[in-house]
């Protein structure tokens, strides 16, 4: 209860302030932003958008509201973003989605209805590298175990994701091309089914995020091996990265803000600066790094340069992908 | 008496004023987006969550743990009352339950399926409560080919949930499959059935088709039979379920309550799963199963008591193991984890204050709803009094408002409007729109078991076989078949034998 005082104080106070800054500065905004998030309500990254929201809030003097508009792993809602006014009051929420999405599209041959090129990245504030979980009775230990094992029967192993070439699937992908290993995928339909699976012992291995892995290592369900980043995470330190047994393979989930193309500069401006503010907002940091994830903020050129070069680790591996998969 | 103990401490937390206040808010809300058509648990909790922001994590949980089942308490009111499913989960009771308006019982169908809920989740919450920690881990012991063999089930008793003969369901059904094959197929990436339109890669959704197919076209039949049917005055004694009413509904709430609690475990929409066969399972069960259609209490009271004890239980692999089966779960847990409670298999042991609060405040929340549900089903069968001029644009309001504000997709729209003049064709050439809607929701599950079993073997059947549960449940379905071919064969006979004697 006071928790809430506190924030409503914080609002009312920040509401203050903005409208006496804001004057000089750009006339921006003067009405309620509409945040589209093209993912279903209630994942990670909904409810990783929706407390950005509730923080920008107070440094804008304006109410932020999201609005899920899911489908087609997002391009529904990202074609909605990209042909929304370019005048600062529809944004949307990227994420590895995007580039996951547009990728395949683009190796199957087909025109994606939007590129990344078509938004302005305001920037990001979470960046998590996936991490390499086996069931907690599973033989293998280590992760040198798991190499060694799954070089000497190629595609034998079996390996979950919550949805065919998403943020589960393609990581997969890109360790197995980087230590030269073949598996076998079966889908499933989202995170939780996919770890229901791992735990219950119905597939070898699969590759999820820190938030929902975590607490099933602690209980003894499962076995962290690998973090699949440049660097160990601090909540589990013991647990080594995949680069250190000389397998190049990274891939991270990020939660970031982007605005249609043609968006006036000073507008961007000002949201770059106000993203920045909430990734060091203390009840923002909170919100995130609570449930075990850790704010990595990037600004909007580091972004750009980032979903840069994603986009082309992922377009290599889904060239290759969509040689394999199945054609119409 | 260790249990004993840690309620007593649950109800410790849950009666202080503020968790009361909580509980109270959540049911509230709960019953509101369960009756309102379109948005359901999920995006009721969803909305909610921000609110959160500011509480201590029990008395987050408690109050969105309070929208979850609190919605399915309403999710039976505009089915019953106006043929429009609530929530998916509340499919089935539009047969027998808008049946029961028109014949002037709705209040008493109101009546059963609040009462069903209130002991179908208390019962499921006693489950929760003792056997949480075990029956976590039987969750997970499901994966795709024991889904597979349970869907399998389903899928025969799928045969028998028309009111009409056997060769009026199975086009239905098959009709249904069909309509589901629409959309990025899941496991390969092919599209089918999409013509290069985005909005259909993920398919056609349940619930405009539903609310199109029973409400739209509830409302295009009815027009034109007649735009003045009386209106009667609705006296208090219609309202209260008749001596006999309660006693029929007895067997179905006990039956119910097992069924959805089962079902309620497993990975996956259970909710949907356990209504449609609770219904079945009454249907099978009761001694005139031709009256199942008509109006019959038993087809409300099963499945609304079931799909209440399906959401205590699928709280137990999202509390005990920290895997949330469904979408309203995992909402739910990540409003936990935005307070640094992470659910996991350790979380009944080092957090016992929020998980016996929580417990202790679903039996309070379930005492609130049922005293919160009884007046109001007064109050909404008197909407039945509206004159149909005013109450048919209403319900078309109702319809659309509600799909729209799923996705805010203007394309659902189209999809409700054409789906409501196909309900309209079907009703007119008098085939059932239930079998058409179940496939639909089946028929995508039992696919993606049957696949992703075989890539998990490699495209060996042994698969189906090797686990003892999915060996069961495959036995079971067999005898079922046959039971059916069997019971199928036997009246015509008995018929056949009356027509000899009566010649």
């Amino acid at each position: 209860m006071k928790k809430m005082i506190r924030l409503i104080g914080m609002i009312g106070v920040a509401a203050l302030i903005m409208t006496h800054v804001s004057v000089g500065a750009v006339d921006y905004p003067t009405k309620p932003i509409t945040l589209i998030n093209p993912m279903p309500p209630g994942g990670t990254l909904d409810v990783q958008a929706r407390a950005y929201a509730s923080v920008a809030e107070k440094y804008l003097g304006q109410p932020v509201i999201v609005v899920n508009k899911p489908g087609a792993t997002g391009m529904v809602g990202g074609l909605a973003g990209a042909q929304a006014p370019p005048d600062g009051y529809t944004l949307t929420v990227g994420s590895v989605n995007f580039t996951n999405a547009i990728e395949w599209e683009i190796a199957n041959g087909r025109k994606p209805p939007f590129t990344r090129h078509d938004f302005i990245a305001i920037g990001s504030f979470t960046m998590s590298p996936t991490l390499l979980i086996v069931p907690f009775d599973s033989l293998y230990k280590t992760l040198a175990d798991f190499v060694k094992d799954a070089k000497s029967k190629p595609g034998q192993l079996v390996f979950c994701s919550g949805g065919l070439y998403g943020m589960s699937h393609l990581p997969i992908e890109i360790f197995a091309k980087a230590a030269g290993l073949k598996f076998r995928h079966v889908p499933y339909q989202g995170g939780g089914p996919c770890l229901t699976a791992v735990v219950g012992k119905h597939v070898d291995f699969a590759m999820q995020y820190p938030p929902t892995s975590l607490p099933l290592a602690r209980g003894n369900k499962l076995r962290v091996l690998a973090v699949v980043g440049a660097k160990r995470l601090k909540s589990i330190p013991d647990i080594p990265t995949v680069k250190e047994l000389g397998i190049d393979a990274e891939y991270y989930g990020w939660v970031g803000i982007m605005a249609p193309k043609n968006t006036p500069m000073p507008i961007v401006q000002k949201l770059r600066d106000i993203t920045k503010k909430v990734a060091e907002d203390k009840s923002f940091i909170d919100m995130i790094e609570k449930p075990g994830d850790e704010v990595y903020f990037l600004n909007g050129d580091e972004l750009a340069k980032w979903m840069e070069k994603e986009s082309r680790i992922i377009a290599a591996i889904d060239a290759e992908l969509a040689k394999e998969a199945p054609k119409k | 008496m260790d249990v004993l103990n840690n309620l007593l401490n649950g109800f410790h937390t849950a009666l202080s004023l503020k968790n009361i206040y909580l509980c109270f808010i959540g049911c509230v809300w709960g019953t509101m987006v369960g009756v309102l058509p379109g948005i359901g648990p999920l995006a009721g909790i969803t909305l909610l969550i921000p609110a959160t922001f500011g509480l201590d994590p029990t008395g987050a949980i408690i109050m969105l743990a309070g929208i979850y089942y609190g919605a399915m308490y309403g999710g039976s009111t505009t089915s019953i009352l106006m043929n429009i499913p609530g929530e998916s989960a509340s499919v089935v009771t539009c047969i027998d339950g808008y049946q029961m308006t028109l014949k002037g019982r709705g209040g008493a169908a109101l009546f059963i399926s609040a009462w069903g809920s209130w002991v179908g989740g208390t019962l499921s919450i006693m489950g929760l409560m003792l056997l949480a920690p075990s029956l976590a881990n039987f969750a997970t012991k499901f994966g795709p080919p024991e889904m597979f063999s349970i869907l399998l089930i389903a899928f025969i008793l799928l045969g028998s949930l028309g009111t009409g003969s056997f060769f009026k369901t199975m086009p239905m059904v098959l009709l249904g499959l069909l309509v589901s094959t629409v959309g990025m197929d899941p496991l390969t990436g092919a599209f089918r059935f999409t013509h290069g339109v985005i909005k259909l890669f993920d398919g056609i959704g349940l619930i405009p088709v539903a609310m199109g197919a029973l409400g739209i076209g509830e409302i295009l039949k009815t027009t034109e039979e007649s735009l003045v049917r009386v209106i009667h005055k609705i006296r208090l004694r219609e309202l209260l379920p008749t001596r006999e009413e309660l006693r029929a509904s007895w067997g179905p709430i006990f039956r119910g309550s097992g069924i959805g609690f089962v079902i309620g475990l497993l990975p996956g929409s259970a909710h949907v799963l356990s209504s449609f066969i609770s219904y079945i399972v009454e249907k099978k069960a009761a001694k005139r199963p031709e009256q199942f259609g008509t109006g019959r209490i038993e087809g409300v009271a099963g499945p609304e008591t079931a799909n209440n004890a399906a959401s205590g239980s699928a709280m137990i692999p999202f509390l005990g193991l920290g895997i949330p089966t469904g979408p309203a779960p995992a909402v739910m847990m990540v409003a936990l984890m935005i307070h640094g409670i992470r659910p996991g298999p350790l979380f009944i042991s080092e957090q016992p204050k929020i998980f016996w609060g929580l417990v202790a405040s679903m039996y309070v929340g379930n005492i609130i709803l049922i005293i919160l549900n009884l007046p109001l089903v007064s109050l909404f069968v008197s909407l039945l009094r509206v004159p149909f001029r005013i109450l048919f644009p209403l319900i078309l309001l109702i319809c659309l408002v509600g799909t729209y504000s799923i996705n805010s997709s203007t394309f659902e729209l189209i999809i409700l409007l054409i789906f409501g003049v196909f309900g309209y064709v079907f009703r007119k050439l008098d085939y059932d729109i239930a079998p058409f809607l179940l496939a639909l929701i089946i028929g995508p599950m039992i696919e993606m078991a049957f696949r992703q079993s075989l890539m998990r073997s490699g495209g060996s059947f042994s698969i189906f076989w090797e686990s003892p549960i999915s060996m069961i449940l495959l036995v079971l379905s067999g005898l079922l078949f046959f039971w059916n071919i069997y019971r199928a064969l036997r009246p015509r006979k008995a018929s056949c034998e009356r027509a000899l004697k009566g010649s």
